[in-house]
């Protein structure tokens, strides 16, 4: 009798650390931008593979970079844009990823490999890509806007919506320069301050969630946005047209990584080989439509998406991206812009 | 006459109330401990800290980041966040005093209902009320729409992203923390206390400056601080209703943790505003002492 309670309990035991081990092993934590995955992407996931995920956002790289550098937070798969993945990889945070695990990585488009953040595509894999450009609503603006000269000329004060990051706007300044769009020395800083000031006074409102929000509600009729949200915007109504300012434009890369302190490394990789799926990442670009970097699921789009210019700009521009600036510089432009912004 | 049974120090239950007064709040004590202190030693520890190349906080013993929050700008963006908060505050005292006072004097059932309006939009979440005002105040949004439509206007008003927007959105969200102290005091007050000073003479602003206010101070006080010093720190309103053009203190805070990786910066910023807190509480109790 006694030996059979034994025998009962031992099971027990058995049982209970093996559900324990595989709830852990069905689990995946993915730290990610808010408004940037599908839920039905996320579900799909679950669906197939039976693990559950557990979806953290943040609105900023560096906020999530300042997170993971703290050392506490443990997530699986994270979202990092280019120059924060590229911080990452130097602080030695991220992992290297297991490419046999990864069948579907052919479908990257090459022009998106060997990227300056991981030349070497050893850590991270292109989610999706984007441009910052102008859109103009040619409803109430007919003269033409092909660059900031134009959009900045003083004629559409109080009409103007941009991003609300120093980064994007500093470097928009120095475009105008004939500068790299990498270099922030002091000197370039100071520089970029006057123009900056000029433009500070002819904008309406600064915002990077939603820039949007305000073209469609008539409260502003230009604006420098992601390329993505120009697209929705185009989508809506063809008033809306997006064009990359003819001083320079660049290129940003939302990446897919996994930390050095995952914990379910096996997941980590599935997810992202469910992520880069024709069929899954076509769903992505439907309901977000950036510049998909795999070649197979663009495929599956449908002419109107690809036509969409704020989606898929025709230039003949080379699109650099931005580097990890280090030290203080990300500092120093804060104090620039709020300088800038209560200079009145 | 008979005589109340004292206290007696030989009875084992007198010790008990001191005993029984620490274990009630206990849990309070706790609670500040965990939550006050504790984040706020934190807070004070990334302050002397500097940022290392890559964004993360290198501890030491480095006062220049409260050097660098008394940079010009940075006190013009605090004497800013406390004009505007004094606004607010000022508003809400203004629209907010008559409420509670009204919503005091009526019959019990009336004045259930009524406090239940006033609690009513605590229900939606703070956010999704202040998206509610940007579709009443855009361009195209409800208001200008009635207007233009009654031909009050004839073109659409500019509200949405200025200062006045911001006014709008702060006096919108912290009126209840106003009308509900208020009216805690006004509900307190003895009617017999204001008919006296009538009887003896006083007019209505008489009984009103130097009866009504004195007794409802304590309600008028915590109101202010219930205020004033959330609308300080605000960063919400002011990103969404005022179009992020113009900063309040609370936006350069939110700055450093999410934009320029300066969580030592911002923490020294923490720490200077909740002394500030601190120094408003003390000036409201010497205020309000010096009336009593």
């Amino acid at each position: 009798m006694q030996k059979t309670i034994r025998l009962l309990l031992a099971l027990g035991l058995a049982a209970l650390c093996a559900a324990s081990l595989s709830a852990q092993s069905k689990r995946l934590n993915f730290y990610g931008w808010s408004e940037y995955i599908p839920q039905a992407v996320l579900d799909g996931f679950t669906k197939e593979t039976g693990i559950r995920v557990n979806y953290e956002t943040f609105s900023s790289g560096e906020e999530m970079l300042a997170k993971l550098l703290s050392g506490r937070a443990r997530y699986d798969v994270i979202q990092p844009n280019d120059y924060i993945a590229e911080a990452l990889i130097k602080a030695g945070q991220l992992q290297a990823l297991d490419t046999s695990k990864l069948t579907n990585l052919g479908n990257i488009l090459p022009e998106f490999t060997g990227m300056p953040h991981d030349v070497e595509n050893a850590f991270t894999v292109p989610y999706m890509v984007g441009t910052v450009g102008i859109v103009v609503n040619t409803e109430k603006v007919t003269e033409p806007v092909t660059g900031y000269a134009d959009l900045f000329s003083g004629k559409y004060a109080g009409r103007i919506v941009v991003l609300d990051d120093g980064r994007e706007l500093a470097t928009a300044a120095l475009y105008t320069l004939g500068k790299d769009l990498n270099d922030f020395s002091p000197a370039n800083l100071e520089a970029v301050r006057p123009i900056l000031a000029a433009w500070f006074k002819q904008i309406k409102l600064f915002d990077s969630d939603s820039p949007k929000t305000a073209l469609i509600g008539g409260d502003v009729d230009l604006g420098l946005v992601w390329g993505g949200e120009a697209a929705i915007l185009w989508d809506q109504d063809k008033k809306f047209q997006y064009v990359l300012p003819k001083e320079g434009a660049h290129l940003f890369v939302d990446l897919l990584a996994i930390p050095k302190r995952a914990r379910n490394v096996e997941n980590a990789h599935l997810f992202i080989n469910y992520l880069l799926r024709p069929d899954v990442s076509k769903l992505i670009s439907d309901s977000f439509p950036y510049t998909n970097p795999n070649g197979a699921a663009r495929k599956l789009l449908t002419e109107a998406q690809l036509a969409n210019p704020a989606s898929y700009p025709k230039t003949e521009m080379k699109l650099d991206t931005f580097r990890h600036l280090g030290g203080d510089t990300g500092a120093r432009i804060d104090k620039l812009i709020t300088d800038l912004k209560n200079a009145n | 006459m008979q005589a109340l049974p004292g206290a007696n120090p030989e009875n084992p239950h007198a010790r008990l109330p001191r005993v029984w007064g620490w274990i009630l709040i206990a849990p309070m004590v706790v609670w500040l401990a965990l939550f006050v202190l504790a984040p706020l030693g934190i807070l004070f520890v990334y302050s002397l800290g500097t940022t290392g190349e890559l964004g993360m906080v290198e501890f030491g013993l480095n006062w220049g980041n409260y050097a660098r929050a008394f940079d010009p700008i940075y006190l013009k963006i605090l004497a800013r966040s406390i004009g505007y908060a004094a606004l607010t505050t000022a508003l809400c005292l203004i629209i907010g005093y008559p409420v509670g006072w009204f919503i005091a004097r009526q019959r019990p059932v009336v004045r259930n209902r009524l406090l239940l309006l006033v609690m009513i939009p605590f229900w939606t979440s703070f956010l999704i009320r202040t998206y509610a005002w940007i579709a009443i105040l855009k361009s195209e949004g409800l208001l200008n729409a009635t207007l233009l439509a009654a031909k009050v206007i004839p073109q659409p008003l500019e509200l949405l992203y200025t200062p006045f927007a911001v006014m709008i959105g702060l006096v919108y969200a912290y009126l209840p923390f106003m009308i509900l102290p208020v009216y805690g005091s006004a509900e307190k007050l003895d009617n017999a206390l204001v008919e006296a000073a009538h009887d003896l003479g006083a007019g209505p602003l008489r009984a009103f400056g130097e009866v009504i206010i004195p007794l409802t101070w304590p309600g008028i006080a915590a109101g202010m601080l219930l205020v004033f010093v959330p609308a300080i720190g605000m960063f919400a309103i002011t990103d969404l209703m005022g179009g992020a053009r113009v900063s309040m203190i609370g936006n350069v805070i939110h700055n450093q943790f999410t934009k320029a990786l300066n969580y030592p910066f911002g923490a020294a910023l923490g720490i200077i505003f909740t002394l500030l807190f601190v120094l408003t509480y003390a000036l409201l109790q010497w205020r309000g002492r010096k009336r009593a």
